[in-house]
């Protein structure tokens, strides 16, 4: 296993597992930004075998594994040799729709991994703009600064698995907050909430947004919302990955009109991660 | 390229493909769906574009994707 180094050898790799595929099969689609990122910060590891391409991520104390593969046999036998899925903590997410995706996890199961959650993806399209909810609270809905970014690490990692919902290391927080893309609410000198975006032209990801216990039910939360929708008035879709057994948070979705499209994402983990 | 355009609609229904000159910038392709939408071009043309060639320069706009085709021997109109 080798650390990447360049964007091409990522390219060469994938390249090299899809020439002459039968049938190639990958979960590997970072957008550039993400990839050039995970490089420039030495976290990503490439391993590759005839017909296909493992990359590892490293996060905190366990890997994301991606894969390239040129049909489902080589992946298979693949990941039943790698004594790297056995010996450390791996996670991988499967995206599709969902009957592609039992399949897909049965070519992992006999390495040990098995299904450590399920998130959907849920998206908004924009009819009409939203107004901006205009009450006293809504005032204190701020653009996060750079002091922030511990604290909204730390909030991350106390409010969500990292393991299913791709927390964000510092360095991602603190270039969200440069790039404008974080709201926060403070309350006596504390982080009370936050709403985490990526934007890009007309569609925008919701990816964190998240009231402490002890500051809910004051309509935060909707403050947050309705700042997020009245900020971008040009975006036609909004998206967002949810936990599956999440009800009260998809509750809250279906409220501002978000819905299922039918995008699943099974997060694999083998026995090295504990539930 | 009236094909392509039925194609990317087939990925996201919601967006005008015609309007814009980077698919990818305006937010109307991600790169899961650059990789949904290799995947309909190799089944549609029975092609296999090459690792190399997934970038999103490639997947600009529809002349951007035109060009592609065309190095693999599929003109579209």
């Amino acid at each position: 296993m080798r650390q990447v180094k360049i964007n091409s050898e990522v390219g060469d790799a994938v390249n090299r597992a899809r020439t002459g595929s039968t049938g190639y099969c990958s979960n590997f689609f970072p957008s550039p930004q993400k990839l050039q990122s995970w490089i420039t910060h030495g976290v990503l590891f490439c391993d590759q075998h005839d017909g296909m391409a493992f990359f590892f991520r490293k996060d905190r104390d366990f890997w994301h594994l991606y894969f390239c593969a040129a049909n489902p046999t080589v992946l298979q036998q693949a990941v039943a040799a790698h004594t790297m899925l056995k010996n450390e903590p791996v996670v991988l997410d499967l995206i599709g729709k969902k009957p592609a995706l039992a399949e897909m996890t049965a070519w992992f199961e006999p390495a040990g991994f098995r299904i450590y959650n399920h998130l959907f993806r849920m998206a908004r399209t924009v009819v009409t703009e939203t107004p901006l909810l205009k009450t006293d609270l809504d005032s204190r809905v701020v653009v996060a600064s750079q002091a922030d970014s511990h604290s909204i690490l730390d909030l991350l990692l106390r409010s969500f698995d990292s393991r299913a919902e791709q927390i964000p290391t510092l360095y991602e927080i603190e270039t969200a907050v440069a790039a404008g893309q974080i709201r926060v609410v403070h309350d006596a000198g504390m982080l009370a909430g936050l709403l985490y975006f990526e934007t890009q032209g007309i569609t925008s990801i919701l990816r964190y947004w998240l009231i402490v216990p002890g500051f809910r039910a004051q309509g935060l939360g909707a403050c947050l919302m309705h700042r997020y929708f009245a900020e971008h008035p040009a975006v036609r879709r909004f998206l967002l990955w949810v936990v599956a057994a999440n009800t009260d948070a998809i509750r809250k979705y279906e409220h501002y009109s978000f819905v299922p499209e039918g995008l699943v994402d099974y997060v694999l983990a083998n026995d090295k991660i504990r539930p | 390229m009236n094909v392509l355009v039925e194609i990317l609609k087939s990925i996201r229904p919601e967006f005008d493909f015609t309007v814009s000159t980077d698919f990818l910038a305006d937010g109307m392709l991600d790169s899961f769906d650059m990789i949904t939408l290799v995947a309909t071009l190799d089944k549609t043309y029975s092609i296999s574009i090459e690792g190399v060639d997934i970038t999103p320069e490639h997947f600009k706009n529809l002349a951007t994707i035109a060009r592609l085709l065309k190095k693999y021997g599929v003109e579209v109109t």
